[in-house]
């Protein structure tokens, strides 16, 4: 595919902002239904550019990592909603056939979902100003109500921005790499992705296991998806 | 006695938006009171004073799950309704909030969410259509996610001041203990079928038993050590690309 061959139109633009506030939005502020997830971010991407196969594929990877960071108490974690939507629309958006363009747009997507982070943070602070005074919030419940109705859409617009800056530039990387093909380094890119699921599902278990002692049934779980495999259902 | 349910109705579907205003200086505390003023506004109907001081006790630093903060809106409602003593409220906000983040982490971020993405994930995998895949994680996720809102504002009205005591133990810990092999097995199986896909994919010749030997090492190792391990799957995931366009460059 050559960028002449590509199209990300205004209309299409426009609706993956929209789509970016709302998936800025669930992730803490509201409604939390966990839409903000890459397996559904990267598909309503994939979907929005037409290829919702791409996009559900980038975001079962994008999982994998982000899995082993549960939001326990003030911990950091990946804000994979918006990150998610431009990963997946921008492996649509080369085809969503060329493994090299599927690298990039995962990385792409790691990477933009901990710039969200920081964006989180700067967030948080920026709510510690609107929810004050306490003493003028408390006397006026209606401007209390204001202020938090305010901060959540504020939320919205983080998302809104983080996809308005950075779907079009990942697109236009992502095809980039749809152009290279495989060469004696492709395999080890490969096989580089592969390890790298494994450590993440290694450490994804141990952060859901209750002490060190689950590690026998990660092993069962992989045999039995070798299984799954072998009988040709997956 | 309407007007109470609607109140209620209005209170606990705004335990969706509890976190809306999170902040460092008092985390959720500006989102309970949120929260709580359908029900401030009417015990404290016609008392000016008293809702002011209502409203700036309940936006005091406060954290816990955000889903089982909804048993700390209700339970904290029935206490104002119950006209108990400022500093006994303030001593129950206290007691609350270890348990209400503990019990939440771990059951509904630690399992119920791994495990429905990796289901929705695996329903994908084993040929389901993205929007089936998608619709079955979101189907599933938010049945236990509002039952666990619902659950929790009811214990919390009901219970009042003895809801420290219910959540000790309370079935969602137990869940928690019971259900973490599922989620492991899982993601073992999930991570290898998704490995697989990606090789089928490439179509590149590779070596699939060396490769898994060596994924089987790493996922073992990154189980030890997982911090360690996180971060070389973060870095293999950057290293892949990186090695695909120098690959492309180089020729």
């Amino acid at each position: 595919m050559s960028w002449s061959e590509l199209y990300l139109g205004p209309g299409t633009w426009i609706l993956a902002v929209l789509a970016g506030g709302a998936l800025g939005m669930d992730a803490v502020s509201w409604p939390q239904v966990m839409m903000s997830r890459p397996l559904v971010s990267a598909t309503i991407g994939g979907w929005l550019l037409g290829n919702p196969v791409a996009g559900i594929f980038v975001g079962a990877l994008l999982e994998m990592f982000a899995l082993r960071h549960p939001p326990f108490g003030a911990a950091k974690y990946p804000d994979t909603g918006p990150a998610g939507l431009v990963a997946g629309a921008s492996y649509a958006a080369s085809g969503g056939a060329a493994i090299g363009a599927l690298l990039v747009s995962v990385a792409i997507g790691w990477a933009l979902a901990w710039v969200g982070t920081v964006t989180v943070h700067v967030r948080r602070r920026l709510n510690e100003r609107i929810m004050s005074p306490v003493g003028e919030l408390a006397a006026d419940p209606g401007l209390l109500e204001q202020r938090h109705r305010l901060a959540i859409w504020l939320d919205g617009l983080r998302g809104a921005i983080l996809v308005a800056a950075f779907l079009v530039p990942s697109v236009l990387v992502v095809t980039l790499a749809v152009g290279t093909g495989p060469s004696d380094l492709g395999r080890y890119a490969v096989a580089a992705l592969v390890l790298g699921l494994a450590a993440s599902a290694g450490a994804a278990g141990r952060a859901s296991a209750f002490g060190v002692r689950g590690w026998p049934l990660l092993l069962v779980g992989a045999a039995l998806g070798l299984l799954l495999v072998w009988a040709g259902l997956a | 006695m309407r007007q109470l349910r609607l109140d209620h109705l209005a209170a606990w579907s705004r335990t969706f938006a509890i976190q809306g205003s999170w902040n460092y200086s008092s985390l959720v505390g500006t989102g309970v009171a949120y929260a709580m003023l359908p029900l401030l506004r009417r015990i404290h109907a016609g008392d000016p004073v008293r809702l002011r001081e209502s409203v700036e006790r309940s936006m005091r630093s406060f954290n816990g799950h955000p889903y089982l903060c909804a048993m700390a809106v209700a339970a904290l409602g029935r206490l104002e309704q119950d006209e108990v003593a400022p500093d006994t409220i303030e001593k129950f906000r206290t007691a609350l909030r270890g348990p209400l983040g503990t019990v939440g982490d771990r059951a509904v971020w630690g399992q119920w969410r791994p495990i429905c993405v990796l289901i929705g994930t695996l329903t994908f995998l084993l040929g389901a259509s993205p929007g089936w895949s998608v619709g079955v994680f979101l189907l599933v996720y938010n049945a236990g996610h509002v039952a666990v809102r619902v659950w929790a504002y009811a214990t919390g009205w009901q219970a009042g001041l003895d809801v420290g005591r219910l959540l000790k133990g309370a079935w969602l810990e137990r869940w928690a203990e019971r259900v973490w092999p599922v989620n492991i097995l899982l993601t073992g199986g999930v991570a290898l079928v998704l490995a697989a896909v990606i090789v089928r994919q490439s179509a590149i010749a590779l070596a699939p038993a060396a490769l898994l030997g060596m994924g089987v090492v790493v996922a073992l190792l990154a189980f030890r050590f997982p911090r360690q391990g996180g971060r070389a799957g973060a870095f293999f995931l950057v290293l892949a690309p990186v090695l695909w366009l120098l690959g492309g460059l180089v020729g």
